[in-house]
């Protein structure tokens, strides 16, 4: 039952995942990418951890999530015949492209050749217990692994200043978009971000 | 469940190789940023399904796969929060999301 679950829903991640990459437009792709994130979570569960699979919806599928749609919305990306009428591939892009997937793919066969090997041999029973119970890692995380832990919260910090300089409207940039405001497309996309923000 | 270990990183192989062709082709930024995330996820999978097979297998540290895909899980959205805030940034000046149409810093 657990394994037909499983399958069911790598065969569905794969799905999105293939629609996140060939999806026309930006919100498609996203959605897609959404739907993927609901089947790894189902993946985590079934594997054994729980407390994974919520974190991977509440930070994924919960704030990425919201992240993306947030700015597909606010910069109103609707002509995307515009876009894509430039998006040819460069042929050394689509080089690149056939030797990346060629490598994933050599991975993928060396990792199902190497079945007989002894590493892979052990045939995993069911967990008895959920193998990121929220003790142990706790117990860990505030013990062995202190420093990365904290080095993480500096990581979110950084991250908050850095998006905070990023999306703030400049001071210079202001004087040339209130004389341009004669031109009608590109200043009420500034005025919404800065409303929004 | 008794789904090998191989099937599990085989998934997570397809999914970071679909990340990786969404990354080297695709041009808009933001679906750039997606298949980063698709990149990120396949890892998570590997560390997952490691994690599993070593508590399976009685050897090995199990605990450290979920604790290494918690800070993955971290840094993927400090990742999307700074990358989504030089998007913003990128169309205010370029009036595009188009990778192609960013340029200033070839030589």
């Amino acid at each position: 039952m657990a394994e037909t679950l499983f399958y069911v829903l790598a065969a569905l991640a794969l799905v999105f995942a293939l629609g996140v990459v060939r999806a026309r437009m930006p919100l498609f792709s996203v959605l897609s990418l959404l739907g993927s994130f609901f089947c790894l979570s189902g993946i985590y569960l079934l594997l054994g951890f729980p407390f994974l699979a919520a974190t991977q919806l509440l930070v994924y599928a919960g704030a990425v999530m919201v992240l993306f749609l947030f700015v597909i919305m606010l910069l109103n990306l609707g002509d995307e015949a515009e876009l894509e009428r430039h998006a040819g591939l460069s042929l050394s892009g689509r080089r690149l492209a056939v030797a990346g997937a060629s490598a994933a793919l050599l991975g993928l066969v060396g990792l199902i050749a190497s079945e007989s090997a002894p590493a892979f041999a052990a045939d995993a029973p069911p967990p008895a217990v959920a193998l990121d119970d929220l003790d142990t890692l706790a117990r860990l995380l505030f013990s062995r692994y202190m420093l990365p832990f904290e080095a993480a919260s500096l990581l979110l910090l950084a991250t908050m200043v850095g998006v905070l300089v990023l999306a703030k409207r400049q001071r210079s940039e202001r004087a040339p978009s209130a004389t341009g405001a004669t031109t009608p497309a590109p200043s009420p996309a500034p005025e919404e971000i800065g409303a929004a923000r | 469940m008794s789904v090998p270990t191989e099937h599990v990183l085989a998934l997570a192989a397809v999914l970071f190789g679909l990340g990786v062709v969404g990354f080297l082709v695709r041009k808009n930024v933001i679906i750039v940023l997606a298949s980063i995330e698709l990149m990120l996820n396949a890892a998570n999978l590997v560390l997952l399904g490691a994690s599993r097979h070593w508590a399976a297998a009685g050897t090995g540290q199990p605990t450290q796969g979920p604790i290494f895909a918690l800070f993955v899980i971290l840094v993927a959205a400090a990742e999307a929060a700074v990358g989504l805030a030089l998007v913003i940034a990128l169309y205010r000046l370029k009036q595009t999301v188009a990778l192609e149409g960013v340029s200033q810093l070839k030589g």
